[in-house]
């Protein structure tokens, strides 16, 4: 029996550092493990501060999705400080600058992140464009291959046989890799000039915005989304189902742990979890049925992270901490053996009772959305499910292809409401209604939590405060979730379960496992 | 007229090369008379310049940064100006064959060399790339590079993962290279701030490619032109603070109409940085615009000017005595320097202050809300 260990490291086109080792035996993953390669210690350094500042800092987490971040650490620090409920304006401007969080994120993860294990670019050379434009493109990708200075298109294996588009569409979405860098522009100009600057916005603080937007503001808000909204609607739903077809196969693969969970995100006027615009719940075993779901049954195990084992054992995310940490050893990019002992900076992470494993991201946001009845998302979903041949049947979305359609989608229901939440400000102001903050002291001692997903999937903080000062501080992104090692009774996270089965036509080329590990937008 | 001749702008006009020359003489300090000189600097380079990339213990926010550059465009960037040989976000290659690319750039050694992100140095395995830490990947690098720059906060000082305690030793490059890497006069151009803005990082590539060598720095290492002047002298809330007009409260009328928020904590007395001038997001915005500086273009801003929401101490406020806010940035700039806490410097240099900062004016001057 043929048998191969395939470690890839680095995971390119992700935030963060991972690698992925695989054992392919006969042209099939037998055995995978996820690995973060990078630990920062935000729990340990977080301790004893301001918990007026912990937005701040949690928003350093993440570079590519800041905001949502802020978003679970206000909360949390409201929650905390005895403010129960966002007064409306706040709601809205937060829903506002994830809107246009999640507008770019879905667009910078669909062309520039994940396109390349879809799209052959030198292939593109091969095209006969007769649109001027698309010439043009064409062009520069030649100027490019012929200085010989490939850049980010050096060394690929575009001879991969799993690359199917013809030379018409690689260039094609060549020409909309590159517009898409103007449309998450867009999105982030929106966020910016309400928010400072992305990444990284300013105007969020304990208590609520730190001053109402301006008339100017809001209406440069509109105009950019409207972009943003035009790129989805035209360019990228238009592109899913382009090249839908040529990997159709995609469908049937990367199924993984079958269940799904999201804390929700976009709050409506009622602020309730599960009437969010993406609801708040969960699908087990793949069942499409949504359960509720709280945020205070996630579980936390160490033993094949490099913590000690009693930092895990199933406590709750504040009683857990990164201390002490363990580092034992990385797995030699030479061992053949399997991987063995600690392997990962990544806590595994279990929901409930019986510890389930569960995926998150977009896909579990739209299946949660579709089964809860959202309108907007069932007319989108039900659309494309015709469009692609498979009406009436949610559950081929369950797979690889389902997960990058499930982000277009989402992307698409996002930028239609982005409006609308704006829209709402405009009519509170006008009202008279220009609340924006509420003023609280610190509080002694306070306990909070956020649960609010980030494009990439479930997130939520949770914070302790005693002496008026931090006391604990956890983070449970989605990452944590998706990239779970095994937990302590060996079961393997989502991503290391979506890999097991996958077949890989050559091992020294596995084009196959990025497409799976890249479809968690890991 | 093409400029085929010149072989790292394939299909440019002269106009349009020019038009981009002003666009570079812009972006470092230089007036128009510098176009000449920079057209012919870059029409002598016989290829776009590579640029190796390393991504250490970050959070992608500096590369998420560059992605929202308009000056030059990203994409001009990427396929016309530079060659973006090896950026572990961007490429399309993975594991081995990320890697064999990235040794085979090194070996050449034909390329400037960007830092995001920390070095762990306590525990050097919080952060590998292909098995190898950044503590090896870096000091192989740094060695090869024409020039090497640091973008952000934590590759320039070690950043947030640095904030006390500093569980993985975090530390910022030139740090690394000094004390744990055996460089005695590392030569590192600092491009501060969280995120690192890209457009900053892009006037130095273009000063290096111009001069041969890299801008005059301050005593942080960041370049004289972008990090000379404090951001409470250009803010364009200033008129505010010295009408004693402050936000008291977020939310308030005082926040509505734009007034100072020096009370509820803003940095901007302390910190060196182009903000106001440069802005972010294609010029659009910037912090102050929209809520109180951190103050993350300073070393340790993470510990030495948190709580962020408290007001900044040794700061001149209108109506009363102290020292000037200009001096009191300088301080801090030196002190971080010679490693003394600014704290320090300005209560010896007043000799008058308490825990909480200077005595507040009982009410405001002129204008105030109450």
């Amino acid at each position: 029996m043929a048998r191969k260990k395939v470690i890839i490291d680095p995971i390119t086109r992700i935030e963060g550092h991972l690698r992925i080792t695989c054992v392919v035996e006969d042209g099939k993953v037998t055995e995978a493990w996820n690995t973060a390669t990078l630990f920062r210690g935000f729990e340990i350094f977080m301790k004893g501060r301001d918990p007026r500042d912990a937005w701040h800092f949690s928003s350093r987490i993440c570079g590519v999705c800041p905001t949502p971040h802020a978003w679970n650490s206000v909360r949390a620090t409201e929650e905390a400080f005895g403010i129960d409920k966002m007064d409306d304006n706040t709601r809205l401007i937060r829903n506002m600058m994830e809107a246009t969080q999640v507008g770019y994120d879905h667009i910078l993860w669909f062309y520039i992140l994940n396109a390349f294990d879809f799209v052959n670019v030198p292939n593109a050379l091969n095209a006969k464009p007769t649109l001027p434009t698309l010439k043009a493109v064409q062009e520069r990708v030649q100027a490019v291959v012929k200085s010989g200075q490939l850049g980010p298109f050096a060394n690929m294996y575009w001879d991969h046989p799993g690359y199917k588009l013809p030379a018409e569409l690689d260039l094609e979405l060549t020409a909309h890799y590159l517009q898409s860098i103007d449309a998450q522009q867009a999105a982030n100009d929106a966020a910016a000039f309400m928010g400072g600057k992305f990444p990284m916005i300013m105007n969020y603080a304990p208590g609520g915005i730190t001053q109402l937007p301006s008339l100017d503001e809001i209406l440069y808000y509109q105009g950019r989304m409207r972009e943003v909204k035009d790129f989805i609607d035209n360019v990228m739903v238009p592109d899913l189902l382009a090249i839908a077809p040529y990997y159709i196969d995609l469908a049937q693969t990367g199924k993984g742990v079958g269940n799904y969970l999201t804390w929700g995100l976009l709050d409506e006027e009622s602020q309730d979890p599960y009437d969010r615009l993406f609801p708040r719940g969960a699908i087990f075993d793949g069942k499409l049925q949504v359960e509720k779901v709280d945020p205070d049954e996630t579980r936390m195990y160490t033993k094949y992270s490099w913590f000690g084992d009693d930092v895990g054992g199933g406590k709750h995310p504040l009683d857990v901490g990164q201390e002490p940490i363990e580092f034992t050893k990385l797995d030699p990019l030479d061992n053949e053996g399997p991987v063995e002992g600690k392997y990962d900076w990544t806590q595994a992470v279990r929901y409930g009772k019986d510890d389930r494993p569960m995926e998150v991201g977009p896909l579990a946001q739209m299946l949660v959305a579709y089964v809860s009845g959202r309108e907007d998302t069932k007319k989108v979903v039900d659309d494309t499910l015709a469009a692609i041949g498979a009406a009436g049947k949610p559950e081929v979305l369950m797979s690889d292809l389902g997960r990058i359609a499930a982000r277009v989608l989402k992307a698409k229901v996002n930028a239609d409401n982005a409006l609308r939440w704006a829209d709402e400000l405009l009519a509170n102001i006008g009202a008279g209604k220009t609340k924006v903050f509420e003023s609280r002291p610190v509080p002694s001692t306070g306990e909070g939590k956020g649960g609010w997903d980030a494009p990439r999937g479930a997130l939520c903080h949770y914070m302790r405060i005693k002496d008026g000062k931090i006391d604990t501080y956890a983070a449970v992104p989605p990452s944590n979730w998706n990239l779970s090692p095994r937990d302590d009774k060996g079961v393997r996270g989502p991503v290391e379960e979506a890999l097991v089965g996958q077949s890989v036509i050559d091992p020294d080329k596995p084009l196959e496992i990025l497409r799976v590990v890249h479809s968690f937008d890991p | 007229m093409s400029t085929d001749g010149i072989s790292i702008f394939p299909r440019l006009t002269r106009r349009e090369f020019l038009k981009y020359c002003g666009t570079l003489a812009a972006l470092i300090g230089a007036g128009d008379a510098a176009i000449p000189d920079i057209a012919a600097a870059l029409e002598k380079l016989a290829k776009r310049p590579a640029v190796v990339w390393s991504l250490f213990q970050e959070c992608l926010g500096c590369s998420v940064s560059l992605l929202q550059s308009r000056t030059p465009d990203v994409a001009n960037l990427i396929l016309r100006q530079i060659s973006l040989e090896y950026h572990e976000a961007v490429m399309a290659a993975a594991g081995d064959q990320a890697h064999k690319h990235f040794e085979d750039m090194v070996e050449r050694g034909d390329f400037y060399y960007v830092v995001e992100g920390a070095i762990a140095t306590k525990i050097p395995e919080a952060i590998t790339m292909h098995g190898i830490s950044a503590m090896e990947h870096a000091k192989e690098t740094y060695k090869k590079a024409k020039a090497t720059i640091a973008i952000g906060s934590c590759a320039t000082f070690g950043g947030i993962q640095a904030a006390a305690p500093n569980p993985t030793g975090a530390k910022g490059l030139t740090a690394f290279l000094r004390e744990d890497a055996g460089v005695a006069n590392p030569v590192v151009v600092n491009i501060s701030r969280c995120p690192g803005n890209a457009e900053d990082m892009l006037a130095a590539l273009t000063y290096i490619l111009v001069h041969g060598k890299p801008p005059e720095l301050d005593a942080v290492g960041r370049p004289v032109f972008l990090y000379g002047h404090l951001i409470h002298d250009e803010c364009e809330r200033r008129g505010h603070f010295d009408a004693g007009e402050f936000v008291e409260v977020f939310g308030d009328d005082a926040s509505r109409d734009r007034w100072c928020f020096y009370k509820v904590g803003c940095k901007g007395p302390q910190t060196f940085a182009p903000c106001p001038k440069t802005r972010w997001n294609g010029h659009l915005s910037w912090c102050v615009h929209n809520g109180p500086c951190i103050g993350c273009a300073e070393p340790e801003f993470w510990d030495k000017l948190t709580p962020f929401y408290e007001r900044a101490q040794n700061v001149q406020v209108p109506g009363i005595g102290g020292i000037s806010t200009t001096r009191i940035g300088m301080a801090l700039g030196a002190a971080t320097a010679v490693g003394l806490g600014a704290h320090l410097i300005g209560q010896a240099a007043t000799g008058r202050l308490g825990k909480g900062g200077p005595p507040e004016p009982e009410e405001a001057p002129r204008g105030g809300r109450s």
